[in-house]
């Protein structure tokens, strides 16, 4: 662990944009260089929501609060912005883009990284591309089949897993990945994340899960409860088996207004 | 409408669409020195439309198109047939830049405000008979083809008011034949041009495929932006005969101001493929209206429409799938994306005539909406008297979301250039089905020019 915190979320307060509805209740949360943070909770607890925000989703608002990121006032970023300086969301549903090849799409999202004047070399694109998806056990035709459109559950996921493994992030937020996968699938998936901080050890993740199950695969650093928009409890890989045996029934819902 | 009153000499019907300009002596003196049966084709054409009642939104047919909001045709005057040659010199920037888009053709053809101006055919074709010339110059050359094929079988006047007025008022246009079992592997292209407001234009295609044989025509439209209106009317009649391969493809590039009319209608032989390509890019106010008519066995049509409005543009396009002979197929695929204000219409039907058994016949219309403000109405619908067939259609108007754009903008991708993704993404599944090169890229390009703009 190095210097000051990637990311730091001080007493974040978040409703639905345009909405009276109230959805994070002060959320604080550190993350150091190379950690791996997993978010607990159970639907409707918020935890998506966070993922959300921090990737500047447009129909989230924060009301309060602050987030840095390497020391930047994140949440004044674009959405885009907040992707080329290095954040990276994992979504729990990925969107088809039907008529855009895979290929296509990340050489896109890899050149709009680069400045005027600087291409993407093709060939070491497609070296790349070719080398991440063996490592995600991906058929190398994937890459020329359209983002997402008539995928699989899984597909989608493993989908989701290569472009973190392209665009090579900082900070990688992984929203419910593991859900609807199987056993092999999520295998596949806690592989390819694995060999990412191999490769960059520096790279933070923060896994947002229902399930336990995940994190035995994937070792964090660092379990957060997150009950009615607010991280109720905090600690090592400990508490994720204590919610195994005991459930979220432990914690009563704080009160909100 | 706003029509000069003009007397009914006929007592038979309403002469609603004549006016100072656009008049029986208009056609009388169109038809002077013509031969007898061009003549009385005309006249009789012209007493139709008088006898014809304008168009009106109580039609279905023109329900969505308001014809006496956006057709001012007593502002119109006619643009009478000259002499008129190209030279590349003087060209118009914006023609000159569209056909220097293109790749080697077969043979081109420039029609400059009513009135083909240039003619190249490569030699070899000529050799083996194909003809591509003047439709006012074929008038002589080929009176037998002309006086059997223009405006009887395919686009007769009788089948409504624009099919009768071309017919009547039409001053060039183009001739393409193509003997029995000629091909030609590069396309045969037209470009047109129109530079007058204030006018209206009538031109009219034949395009003849002989059996076994094989075409490509590509027709690009394209003209000024004009501040008074322009009124651009085509009418297309395309015969596949028996086994003959025929792609047509017509690219509307005009500027604003205008007013784009095209009637199209194909006819399709035994085991013959006729395929079509509308994309809807440029005017104030396009009309498409394709009947697709399968009349031989074992015939195939592949009908695909792609269109991209901004600003206050409308299309509006009405689609047959006309089957009467058994074991054919017809399978239709429009896609449009619009911005601004602009609106669309598609109004497709599959018509299975008795006896059309063994029918494969598909329509799908798809619609992406880039503002708020847009609009596409889509009506597709069957009318299916045979028992045996295998039809289907569909229809989605969908919205470019929140959630697209951001999943998009979230790998790094910034706004602009993922809402031209997504459009590129949309309209490519059209240009994929068509094995036409150079004609492809130029599409992309210009609608990535127009997401620019």
């Amino acid at each position: 662990m190095s210097d000051s915190p990637i990311l730091s979320i001080k007493d974040l307060h978040a409703k639905v944009a345009d909405e009276d509805i109230d959805i994070l209740h002060g959320v604080n949360l550190e993350i150091g260089r190379g950690e791996l943070h997993a978010i607990m909770g159970p639907n409707g607890s918020g935890k998506s929501t966070l993922a959300k925000i921090l990737a500047g989703h447009p129909g989230y608002e924060t009301t309060s609060g602050e987030v840095l990121y390497e020391g930047e006032d994140l949440l004044e970023l674009e959405v885009d912005e907040r992707a080329q300086k290095g954040v990276f969301l994992a979504f729990q549903y990925p969107v088809e883009v039907p008529g855009v090849s895979i290929a296509n799409f990340l050489r896109t999202a890899l050149q709009a990284r680069l400045g005027e004047g600087e291409e993407v070399d093709l060939f070491d694109f497609q070296d790349e591309l070719l080398a991440k998806m063996e490592i995600l056990d991906m058929d190398p035709s994937f890459a020329e089949r359209s983002v997402n459109d008539g995928f699989s559950g899984g597909e989608k996921k493993r989908n989701e897993i290569l472009q973190m493994a392209v665009l090579k992030p900082k900070l990688a937020l992984m929203d419910e990945t593991d859900s609807g996968l199987d056993i092999d699938a999520l295998q596949v998936v806690a592989k390819g994340v694995k060999r990412l901080q191999e490769e960059d050890p520096d790279m933070s993740v923060l896994i947002i899960t229902h399930y336990q199950r995940v994190l035995q695969y994937i070792e964090p650093d660092h379990v957060h409860v997150m009950i009615g928009g607010q991280l109720v409890r905090s600690g090592g890989a400990e508490v994720a088996a204590d919610l195994e045996a005991q459930g979220y029934e432990q914690f009563k819902t704080p009160a909100t207004g | 409408m706003a029509a000069t009153p003009a007397t009914d000499t006929t007592g038979t019907g309403l002469m609603e669409g004549v006016t100072d300009h656009i008049n029986r002596e208009a056609v009388e003196s169109l038809a002077a020195d013509e031969p007898q049966w061009l003549r009385d084709r005309r006249l009789e054409a012209w007493s139709l439309y008088e006898r014809t009642p304008m168009p009106t939104t109580r039609l279905e047919e023109w329900r969505y198109t308001n014809l006496s909001r956006k057709l001012k045709l007593d502002r119109l005057s006619l643009l009478p047939w000259e002499e008129r040659s190209y030279s590349p010199e003087s060209a118009p920037r914006r023609l000159k830049d569209a056909m220097d888009q293109d790749r080697d053709a077969s043979g081109h053809l420039i029609e400059l405000d009513g009135t083909v101006a240039s003619v190249d055919l490569g030699e070899e074709f000529a050799a083996k008979g194909v003809v591509l010339t003047s439709l006012r110059k074929a008038v002589h050359s080929h009176p037998e083809l002309l006086e059997e094929l223009l405006a009887t079988e395919a686009l007769p006047a009788g089948l409504g008011k624009f099919q009768a007025l071309n017919a009547a008022l039409w001053t060039d246009g183009v001739l393409l034949y193509v003997p029995k079992g000629v091909r030609l592997e590069r396309p045969i292209r037209v470009s047109r041009w129109s530079s007058e407001p204030g006018r209206a234009v009538f031109s009219r295609t034949l395009i003849v495929a002989e059996g076994a044989s094989q075409v490509s025509f590509v027709d690009e439209c394209l003209s000024e932006d004009f501040e008074e209106q322009m009124l651009a009317s085509t009418a297309v009649e395309v015969f596949a005969r028996d086994g003959a391969q025929v792609q047509f493809v017509s690219l509307q590039r005009m500027g604003t101001g205008t007013f784009h009319l095209s009637q199209q209608r194909t006819l399709a032989g035994r085991d013959s493929t006729l395929d079509t390509l509308n994309v809807g890019l440029g005017g104030t106010t396009a009309r498409v209206d394709l009947n697709a008519r399968l009349q031989g066995p074992g015939a195939n049509s592949d009908m695909l429409g792609l269109y991209f409005g901004d600003g206050d543009q409308h299309f509006d396009f009405n689609t047959s799938q006309d089957h009467v002979a058994p074991n054919a197929k017809s399978d239709l695929l429009y896609k449009g994306a619009l911005d601004g204000r602009a609106q669309s219409v598609f109004r497709g039907v599959i018509k299975v005539h008795r006896g059309a058994q063994q029918t494969d016949a598909y329509q799908t219309n798809r619609n992406l909406l880039l503002s708020d403000r847009a609009r596409a109405d889509s009506l597709p619908n069957l009318e299916i008297e045979a028992d045996d067939v295998r039809c289907s259609h569909g229809a989605t108007v969908g919205q470019l979301d929140q959630n697209h754009l951001f999943y998009l903008m979230s790998r790094g991708i910034p706004r602009e250039l993922a809402e031209r993704l997504v459009v590129m993404g949309f309209l490519g599944e059209v240009l994929s089905r068509l094995p036409l090169g150079g004609v492809v890229e130029k599409i992309t390009g210009i609608i990535d020019e127009k997401l620019h703009g």
